[in-house]
């Protein structure tokens, strides 16, 4: 018990002290993001800035598949292509209407949890191996129509194709034009990102994802509708991946189409359960792992198909003796260093 | 108070209850029989997670058939699991809460999984993890878990199993104490006639989904059919 916890009066029943200690590990996001960004702000240069700044944007796409995979065990398959979509999306609104890229991020966003909602229909009936399939599939068709349209530049039409000469770039947020302050910004929206799920798990939707993995039997005699939260999980995701969508978009003002291929969706939900799925910082690793680590090899001089040979053997490594990935790791490692185990 | 009205459910070829008529309105009334009786099937039809092929359930004078099964638990019907269903990674506070959230309004919710908490003698074991709880606090958070809200029917399955004599009289005492605190109705199904004995002033018997014997405890343990069917293979 902390010294806080004895300053209440005594009749303040369990409910106050609950508060107190839920409230701790969303401060400790806020914090640990702060001095890990901070400390890339000072340090880093501009090759590496931009690196981390992907990195950034995409734990918290990375964030969105640990929701549904470390709270409800389901294996989606197409976050990356959620990702694209609300690239797209910022993209198209951005250069169509000009609004403050605030606008145009939050529009990626809420098409991406729109069709990440349409996505986890099949989910709703499958599961397990199933909706694998039937996710990868989906980030198939998504490769193919994003080959075909690609990514607005500027242009005119439903498209906004330019091809060619007059492509435009995406304007970054007005308060971070430059390098430096658009990885800060994205790590500040990286930190919400982050607080939202973790207040997810730890409150009402977390209780009840929690029930649903322990058995849907269960789940309705505790009176969860199990259709209604695993359909918010889904569009929680897929609205992360919107954003972290819109932050890339953002930060070199245009996207590739040849980026989001099915094999990056894949890749991204290996790493997400080598950084690990149920810890908030296991996003954070798995998004170094997905940008920072093929950066560290260029700079070695060392060829980027390396990265998947790495990937392979951690995700191996994982699968075999570390289910709850790295970030499960550094948490057993803490949890030696302080008395606790209780929570 | 819980009729039941020529109850039949088909599990392809078996029948597992079959044309049962009973009425239960003791505040605590016993469910017992042989393994493979339909006890639990009885209870998931009651429930809503088996649908009868025929037959009528009326509590407190409303059909229950024609709700679903989360209607049924905002209704006020809680359920325990013949195995545990506490949750690992929860602590035992949430696992309550996690009731609350559905069943009681925003305002309830904390007086409510604190007054469940306090009633089943947990509050020190709050804010441990589900994972860390022993078999016993696994079924007091059972037993906590259903008297969340506004219950008004609680149906446990072998809520005592593997516990010693010591427990389960503290679960028992906790039980009777259950109706007049909370205003609901409670159906147990138990293989221990001992405990059926001290906890239930009426039992239903069940032996191949049909009623053997339905009425005050003792009579119905002293009937020769029971004694026979049930009472003789332990
Ligand atoms: N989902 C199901 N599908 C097919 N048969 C089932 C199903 N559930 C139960 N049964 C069968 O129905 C019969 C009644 O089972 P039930 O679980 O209700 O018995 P019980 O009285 O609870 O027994 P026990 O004391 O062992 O818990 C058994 O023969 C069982 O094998
Ligand atoms: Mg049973």
């Amino acid at each position: 018990m902390n010294t806080q916890g004895t300053l209440l009066p005594a009749a303040v029943p369990l409910a106050a002290e609950t508060v107190v200690r839920k409230q701790r590990p969303l401060f400790a996001i806020a914090f640990a993001m702060a001095v890990f960004s901070t400390a890339i702000a000072l340090l880093a240069n501009a090759f590496w800035l931009s690196a981390l700044t992907s990195a950034m944007a995409l734990s918290l796409s990375v964030a969105g598949v640990a929701v549904l995979y470390g709270q409800l065990g389901l294996v989606s398959l197409c976050q990356f292509a959620l990702v694209g979509v609300g690239g797209w999306v910022t993209l198209r609104i951005g250069h169509g209407f000009q609004p403050p890229f605030e606008v145009s991020l939050l529009a990626g966003g809420v098409v991406a949890a729109l069709i990440g909602l349409l996505f986890g229909v099949p989910a709703l009936r499958l599961r397990g191996l199933y909706l694998a399939l039937v996710t990868l599939m989906l980030a198939g068709a998504f490769q193919i129509v994003i080959s075909a349209w690609g990514f607005p530049d500027g242009g005119p039409g439903f498209l906004g194709r330019a091809d060619g000469v007059g492509r435009s770039m995406l304007a970054r947020p007005a308060l971070a034009t430059e390098a430096i302050p658009y990885f800060l910004y994205c790590a500040f929206i990286a930190t919400l990102g982050l607080i939202l799920v973790q207040a997810h798990k730890i409150t009402r939707p977390g209780r009840a994802w929690a029930l649903i993995r322990k058995g849907e039997t269960v789940a309705i005699a505790s009176g969860v509708n199990v259709l209604a939260y695993k359909a918010w999980a889904f569009a929680l995701s897929g609205f992360l991946a919107g954003i972290a969508g819109g932050l890339l978009a953002g930060n070199v003002g245009q996207l590739e189409g040849r980026a989001f291929s099915a094999f990056e969706s894949l890749n991204l939900f290996a790493l997400a359960t080598v950084g690990g799925a149920f810890h908030w910082y296991g996003a954070v690793i798995a998004g170094l792992l997905l940008r920072a680590l093929p950066a560290l090899l260029t700079d070695l001089g060392i060829d980027g198909y390396v990265t998947i040979g790495i990937f392979g053997v951690a995700l191996f490594h994982a699968l075999a003796t570390a289910p709850t990935g790295i970030a499960g790791k550094i948490a057993n490692l803490l949890a030696r260093f302080t008395k606790g185990g209780e929570r | 108070m819980i009729e039941i009205e020529t109850l039949s459910v088909r599990f392809g070829g078996i029948k597992p209850i079959d044309q049962l008529t009973a009425m239960l309105s003791a505040p605590v009334s016993g469910l017992i029989g042989p393994n493979g009786a339909g006890k639990t099937t009885l209870l998931n039809v009651l429930s809503g997670f088996v649908r009868p092929v025929e037959g009528a359930i009326k509590l407190d004078g409303r059909s229950l058939l024609a709700l679903s099964p989360l209607q049924r638990v905002r209704a006020g019907l809680r359920r325990s699991f013949q195995t545990e269903q506490v949750v690992e990674d929860l602590t035992t506070r949430d696992n309550l809460a996690a009731l609350a959230d559905n069943v009681a309004s925003v305002g309830e919710r904390s007086r409510t999984t604190d007054r469940a908490l306090e009633f089943v003698g947990l509050g020190s074991v709050a804010h441990r993890l589900g994972a860390r709880l022993n078999l016993f606090e696994r079924r007091l958070v059972e037993l906590g878990k259903c008297l969340i809200g506004t219950p008004r029917l609680i149906l446990l399955d072998e809520p005592a199993a593997g516990l010693t004599d010591e427990e389960g009289a503290r679960l028992r005492d906790l039980v009777l104490a259950i109706p007049d605190a909370f205003g609901a109705q409670v159906v147990v199904i138990d293989h221990d006639v001992e405990l059926i004995r001290a906890m239930c002033a009426e039992t239903l018997v069940l032996d191949y989904g049909k009623r053997l014997a339905l009425g005050n405890t003792e009579t119905v343990l002293a009937d020769p059919a029971v004694r026979r069917a049930y009472l003789g293979e332990l």
